[in-house]
């Protein structure tokens, strides 16, 4: 029941905003944020409580790792939704074209994360793509539609590479098990999968690393990345890079289970290993010397999905819990990042780096915001990133990846140190007339969602709030650790 | 079976060779309905010989989808353009002889497949699925959006009679929702399209270059 809230509350929000305008498309917006939010609560509550949770003969399920993606997602729509009722975020005045696709892209994204059935789960992940085509093509210049055609264009290729897969897997489990119904189901092919050939999931699972690997990011099909995510209005940034990546991964996890029960977890973890130290070397070369705020942070999130993937490559309780504890903390640091950088970007008008100067001083609680999310993403304490990185790259040494493990703690440091750079250049300075213009007053509306997602990095990052330690053992469970 | 999905299945793979070699867009999409005109043959006899009549609706509407309505869609994005996108006697004899090459590739890929497959269609395999990497090669190599798009299109021509012959067609939920989502992408391709010929009168990929680092 929760299940079909959760997946209403969207989708009904995106019906009725194409009709609204003005006051009552604002306060729709609103309601539909809270839905979801409310109704994705209760879906996480209910699977704390029973396990799973199920609706529709089975068609939507909910286990550990599902929650958390809801959760995720529920949080992040509410942060990329709240700026833009702040009045952030360049929606105001074409609401009808902006509301409408927001709550459609979400509902793609919670679809893909609660359906059992991994031919819907496809279906859902290419929706994704289709909602959000136009809303990173939403300031309609010629940067922005080249990055709507490239966005189209290279998931849609990578997404059809995972249908490959997809009907691979599907021809494996029908030839033992007979073409049931409910062969797809990703219930029913844990339950057979020890018996299906392993060459054959292993070739499936190229496809589909490759296939959902690009919606992730992961390098080297991570090339529509930093053009969407920069180009897309802050919100939709926030949104994509916040949980649309974990998304993709999520995907990949599904059928690494069946994967692992078939041919022996060596596989998955090398190809995962191996994907997430070429996004991390690609993210460190470009974040060495950035010069664009947006492409910067789009480029750190192809550095933290491939930290994810290296986790997940990782293995051992550590390394699976780190990774899952990783995207959170990163959709958290990365959503706070993202929205703040399109108020950044309206008042000084630019995305230059280097046109940025004196940031604190001019825009107190933007630029502080920015400052210490900043510093979070960088991975320092007290933040979640600084535990969930350590558990990552701890799980490498421990797991016998030491060499692995290594380069991905050297490529995370250049990537810190080229950030660092950025950040201070943008928040000293003397900020000149620029600086002058972008004077921001201060609104709760602006300040406290902010507040509320830095506050949760803490608590992730010093004092776990009960629950989530056996929550994260559980989707580690799910993941089968 | 076996004999009338191999030939099927080999149709549609000269049909796809053929779209390689030729380079004026009339022709291309000319190819583009035969190749989809194949398969959804492939799908009714597939659904005759093995009692899926569920595949028999399924072939209905494929052939609607990429043997009309896409097709038709295709014709209006490349109105006014011309009619090659290369100068003539300029040769697609090494594209041809790549795309031969990828045929040969398919056989090596595919091999942990047929070799499990006791399937009658399972010699087809490796044909299909040559026809989705060398509509993935007209896709990269490209040099205009719309070769791009029919490239795209191709591949994806090529996945279904994939897993047509692998399963013999999947849920019907899940081909549901990708004949949607084809029917979506073509459509916001086209508005794209559209719009870059209106900001850069070509469509040209060369022209897409605001983008770097």
């Amino acid at each position: 029941m929760s299940l079909i809230v959760l997946l209403l509350a969207p989708l009904a929000g995106a019906a009725l905003l194409g009709r609204a305008t003005g006051a009552a498309a604002r306060t729709l917006h609103a309601a539909a944020l809270a839905a979801t939010l409310g109704a994705a609560a209760a879906v996480v509550v209910g699977v704390a409580g029973a396990g799973t949770v199920t609706a529709l003969d089975g068609l939507l399920r909910a286990d550990a790792l599902s929650a958390w993606m809801v959760g995720l997602i529920g949080i992040v729509a509410a942060l990329a939704g709240a700026e833009t009722l702040a009045g952030f975020g360049g929606a105001a005045g074409e609401s009808r074209r902006f509301y409408p696709l927001f709550h459609l892209f979400v509902f793609t994204m919670l679809l893909a994360v609660t359906t059992d059935d991994l031919g819907l789960m496809w279906v859902a992940v290419e929706g994704t793509t289709l909602a959000s085509v136009f809303l990173v093509n939403f300031h309609r210049t010629r940067a922005s539609l080249e990055a709507a055609y490239k966005y189209l264009l290279i998931c849609s290729v990578g997404i059809a590479l995972a249908f490959v897969g997809t009907v691979f897997i599907y021809f494996a489990d029908a030839q033992r098990i007979g073409a049931e119904t409910h062969a797809l189901r990703w219930t029913t092919l844990v339950r057979w999968a020890p018996q299906l050939p392993p060459a054959v999931v292993e070739l499936a699972f190229v496809f589909l690393l490759v296939g959902y690997g690009t919606k992730a990011g992961l390098a080297p099909m991570h090339t529509w990345l930093p053009d969407a995510h920069s180009e897309a209005p802050a919100p939709v940034s926030a949104l994509m890079s916040g949980v649309l990546l974990s998304v993709g991964i999520y995907a990949v996890l599904r059928f690494k289970t069946v994967v692992d029960l078939a041919a022996g977890p060596g596989f998955t973890r090398r190809l995962l290993v191996l994907f997430g130290l070429s996004s991390m070397a690609v993210a460190a070369a470009f974040l060495w010397a950035p010069t664009n705020f947006k492409r910067m942070l789009a480029y750190s999130s192809v550095e933290h999905l491939g930290l994810v993937s290296l986790g997940l490559g990782f293995g051992g309780l550590w390394g699976v819990t780190g990774a899952a504890l990783h995207l959170g903390n990163h959709a958290l640091a990365k959503s706070v990042l993202f929205v703040l950088s399109g108020r950044i970007r309206d008042a000084y008008g630019t995305v230059e780096i280097p046109s940025v100067r004196g940031l604190l001083a001019a825009m107190p609680v933007t630029g502080r915001g920015f400052v210490v999310a900043l510093l979070a993403l960088l991975g320092l304490p007290p933040f979640g990133l600084f535990i969930s990185e350590l558990m990552i790259l701890g799980a490498g040494f421990q797991e016998g990846w030491g060499p692995a493990a290594a380069l991905g703690l050297v490529l995370l440091l250049v990537a810190f140190g080229g950030l660092l750079r950025a950040l201070h250049s943008m928040a000293y300075g003397a900020g000149g007339s620029a600086a002058a213009a972008a004077r921001e007053t201060l609104t709760w509306k602006g300040a406290a969602p902010i507040a509320i997602a830095l506050s949760l990095l803490v608590l992730t990052g010093t004092a776990w709030p009960p629950g989530l330690a056996s929550a994260l053992e559980r989707v580690a469970a799910v993941m089968g650790g | 079976m076996t004999a009338t999905t191999n030939l099927l299945v080999f149709f549609g793979l000269v049909v796809t060779l053929l779209l390689v070699w030729r380079q004026s867009w009339p022709a291309r999409v000319r190819l583009f309905v035969a190749q989809s005109i194949l398969l959804a043959l492939l799908a009714a006899a597939i659904g005759w010989l093995a009692g899926k009549p569920a595949l028999l609706v399924v072939a209905l509407v494929f052939l609607g989808l990429k043997a009309w309505i896409i097709p038709r869609i295709l014709w209006r994005m490349a109105a006014g353009t011309p009619l090659r996108a290369l100068p003539p006697g300029h040769s697609s004899g090494v594209a041809l002889l790549l795309a031969g090459g990828l045929v040969v590739a398919a056989y090596v890929i595919i091999l942990p497949i047929t070799a499990t497959a006791t399937l009658p269609t399972a010699d087809a395999i490796p044909l299909a699925f040559a026809m989705s990497l060398i509509g993935l090669f007209v896709c990269v190599t490209g040099r205009d959006v719309l070769g791009q798009v029919l490239g795209f299109l191709v591949f994806e021509n090529g996945i279904f009679g994939l897993a047509l012959l692998a399963t013999y067609g999947l849920p019907g939920l899940v081909e549901a929702g990708v004949f949607l989502d084809v029917l979506v992408i073509v459509l916001l391709m086209e508005g794209v399209v559209m719009q870059i010929r209106r900001e850069h009168d070509s469509i040209d990929v060369d022209r897409l270059r605001e983008l770097r680092g």
